[in-house]
């Protein structure tokens, strides 16, 4: 079973490498809503930056119906378990 | 380590090199780290990384030119934006960027009130993709249903072609992607019916009638050399009718990029060579002419191919220059002597071999040829030596070369730095008219007295305006001259044309030939009367004759045409920009005197009925 603690470390990484804030904190309930930049256009950027790091393939209106931060962490776990 | 691996560590040193460039109030030199380590090829969050980079740069402070580009699509290409603005700026612009609306590309283009046409673009592109054409005939249909299918398709083009080019923009479409995956496999591209075919059909067609001012990206060889695959995908298609998948923005945004610098005179101009180890394998000094790799064996061919290759960037307009560290005899051995030399010594105009400096012999390579450094590309398989001409020459464009020679045509190819957008007889003769140059130079310096030796050059220049055939000249020769420009105006072709037909303006246009040759079109002129006043809206001029006496015919032929139109005065601008400091004393030491200034330009006057200029150039009337 894949680290989860270690799989958010690892999107906190991209999220502070796409929106470009190194001081950017993200946790399970973290949202668009709560990033201003997260909008439709860096969503892309973001599933495309993740799918890079954790080499895997996702679908971008699945990941667009992930309510959260958290919910993308399972997602990710899942693929890699 | 994988290649791109290694490319990918190169990218974030440039990066980061880059943004603490731009933190030290330098922001030119973090464009040129930018320009060297980032590619067409480079990852693309990479490349968004270095577009916000630069988005926190003021171009037009820089005095890169400006650009207003809109993009009109029936897909989405948000990401393309930022990339666009991106490669615009490394080639040379400060853009603006408007994109229509989705999917509001043909009403945007047709209605005269839409947003696209308030935002008075200079260049439109048309964004389109196969999926914009209705082009699928049933199988089996007759090759004449196909060819009429692809008839109606160019004819809904040129309705928007013309809406454009009514408004002066130059217009850029796209030639067809192919589609990757078809119902009809093989037989797609193979029976007459094919929707393949039908769209090959298409492109041949833009291809051969596209009218002037209409430039084709040829979005298929794009798809097809960066992967089909990787170039669309369906994920994203399907999500957010992305055409091109986002993650292939950058090598679309580059290339539009590359072809509107073409389009716009910042294509690159020269390629400076080096030779051992570059045109042939070995080093001519220690191996000598049997030993050097050159055609036989797969190391030589590929060399031979990489020369081929370079032949033919000459035969399309581009200056060769060699630039090795050789003996002068020894460094031409092989391209007077070698059984396989495709190149030959008359291919370079200026050769240079010696121990000096490189990056000395490439700023003295563009001094002769009377060209920017920022028109020079420079090839050399040594990265010490690449090194010396990045640190030293940062405008040059310093070609990152693989080590296995079998690559330096793809190396060469990836930074598009060459593209042009139409061919004429003077891009065919270029390296012969620099060459020309050269013996004039020698000839100068047979003669103390310079009376003497422009008298015995034997000018003779014809004059004209703007018809059918100079009129591209004309817009050429404007949109590419930087250094003698008085006025920095860069208008379009149609925009020209448009001028020829107006009561108060005038378009002049001087060709010269003398002894050692013709040197075609060099220089062009944009007069407009206003009352009492004849102005030098536009005066450009190929710097290959600065200092001939042309300043002077040239300003006689205005005297002439204020008399003949009537005026009174004739009145000079001046605009200052960072390139044409040459000409910024031209008009005092024609005798003009200081008349004020308008909109950032320095007014100079003098009289309609003085003298003309004296000048060693005869009219050919």
């Amino acid at each position: 079973m894949p680290d989860r603690a270690a799989i958010v470390d690892r999107l906190t990484t991209v999220f502070r490498e796409v929106f470009e804030d190194e001081a950017l904190v993200i946790q399970d309930s973290t949202t668009a809503d709560d990033i201003d930049e997260w909008d439709s256009l860096q969503h892309i950027v973001l599933v495309l930056a993740v799918e890079r790091e954790f080499k895997v393939r996702l679908n971008p209106a699945e990941v667009g119906k992930l309510e959260n931060v958290g919910a993308m962490a399972d997602l990710l776990a899942a693929r890699a378990a | 380590m994988p290649l791109d691996m290694v490319d990918r560590t190169r990218v974030k040193d440039g990066l980061a090199r880059a943004r603490a460039a731009i933190a030290a109030g330098t922001p030119g030199a973090g464009l040129a780290i930018l320009r060297e380590t980032t590619g067409a090829g480079t990852d693309f969050l990479d490349q968004l990384r270095a577009a916000r980079l630069v988005d926190g740069i003021d171009a037009a402070a820089l005095g890169l030119r400006p650009i207003r580009l809109a993009i009109a699509g029936a897909s989405t290409l948000d990401h393309v934006v930022p990339l666009l603005r991106y490669w615009l700026t490394i080639a040379g612009f400060a853009p603006t960027i408007h994109l229509t609306p989705f999917d509001t590309a043909t009403a945007s283009v047709l209605d005269p009130a839409s947003a696209l046409h308030d935002f008075k673009p200079d260049v439109v592109w048309l964004f389109t993709t196969h999926r914009d054409h209705a082009l699928q005939v049933p199988p089996g249909a007759a090759p004449e249903t196909l060819r009429d299918a692809v008839a109606r398709a160019i004819a809904a083009r040129r309705a928007l072609w013309d809406a454009l080019r009514a408004k002066a923009c130059l217009v850029i479409d796209n030639l067809a992607d192919l589609p990757t995956e078809d119902p009809a496999g093989n037989l797609a591209g193979a029976a007459p019916w094919g929707h393949r075919t039908a769209l090959r059909l298409l492109n041949a067609e833009l291809a051969l009638t596209a009218p002037p001012g209409v430039v084709l990206l040829d979005l298929d060889h794009l798809a097809a050399r960066h992967g089909r695959q990787r170039w669309h995908d369906p994920r994203y298609w399907h999500h957010s009718k992305h055409a091109v998948a986002p993650d292939s923005s950058g090598v679309l945004a580059h290339a539009a990029a590359r072809l509107i610098a073409g389009a716009r005179g910042l294509a690159r101009k020269c390629l400076v060579l080096d030779l051992d180890n570059t045109l042939w394998g070995g080093v001519i000094g220690d191996d000598g002419l049997a030993g050097i790799a050159l055609g036989s064996g797969a190391a030589g061919e590929a060399f031979v191919a990489f020369q081929a290759h370079v032949k033919a960037l000459k035969d399309r307009g581009i200056i060769l220059a060699a630039c090795s560290k050789n003996e002068p005899a020894t460094a031409s051995l092989p391209f007077r002597e070698h059984p396989d030399t495709v190149l030959r010594m008359e291919d370079f105009a200026v050769f240079r071999a010696g121990w000096g400096n490189k990056a000395d012999v490439v700023r003295d390579i563009a001094t002769t040829l009377n060209i920017g450094l920022d028109a020079v590309v420079f090839v050399d398989d040594n990265p010490m030596e690449r090194d010396i001409v990045r640190r030293h020459l940062p405008e040059v464009a310093v070609v990152e070369m693989p080590d296995d020679p079998a690559h330096y045509i793809a190396a060469l190819e990836a930074g598009a730095w060459f593209e042009a957008i139409a061919f004429n007889a003077e891009d065919a003769a270029r390296t012969q008219l620099y060459a020309e140059n050269a013996r004039r130079d020698e000839h100068r310096a047979g003669f103390v007295d310079m009376q003497a030796y422009l008298a015995s050059l034997d000018m003779v220049a014809a004059t004209g305006g703007a018809d059918p055939f100079h009129l591209p000249r004309i817009a050429q020769l404007i949109g590419k001259s930087n250094q003698f420009h008085l006025t920095g105006t860069r208008p379009t072709e149609a925009e020209i044309a448009a001028l020829a037909q107006h009561p108060d303006w005038t378009v002049l246009h001087i060709r010269l030939r003398d002894r050692f040759g013709d040197n075609g079109l060099i220089a062009a002129l944009l007069l407009h009367q206003q009352g009492q006043d004849l102005v030098i809206d536009t005066w450009v001029m190929s710097c290959r004759v600065l200092a001939r006496g042309v300043e002077e015919f040239t300003a006689s032929l205005v005297l002439a045409e204020a008399r003949r139109r009537g005026a009174t005065r004739v009145l000079g601008r001046y605009k200052p920009s960072a390139k044409n400091q040459i000409v910024a004393g031209l008009y005092p030491r024609l005798g003009f005197v200081p008349a004020g200034e308008d909109g950032g330009a320095f007014l100079f006057s003098t009289p309609a009925d003085r003298d003309p200029w004296p000048s060693m150039v005869q009219h050919d009337a």
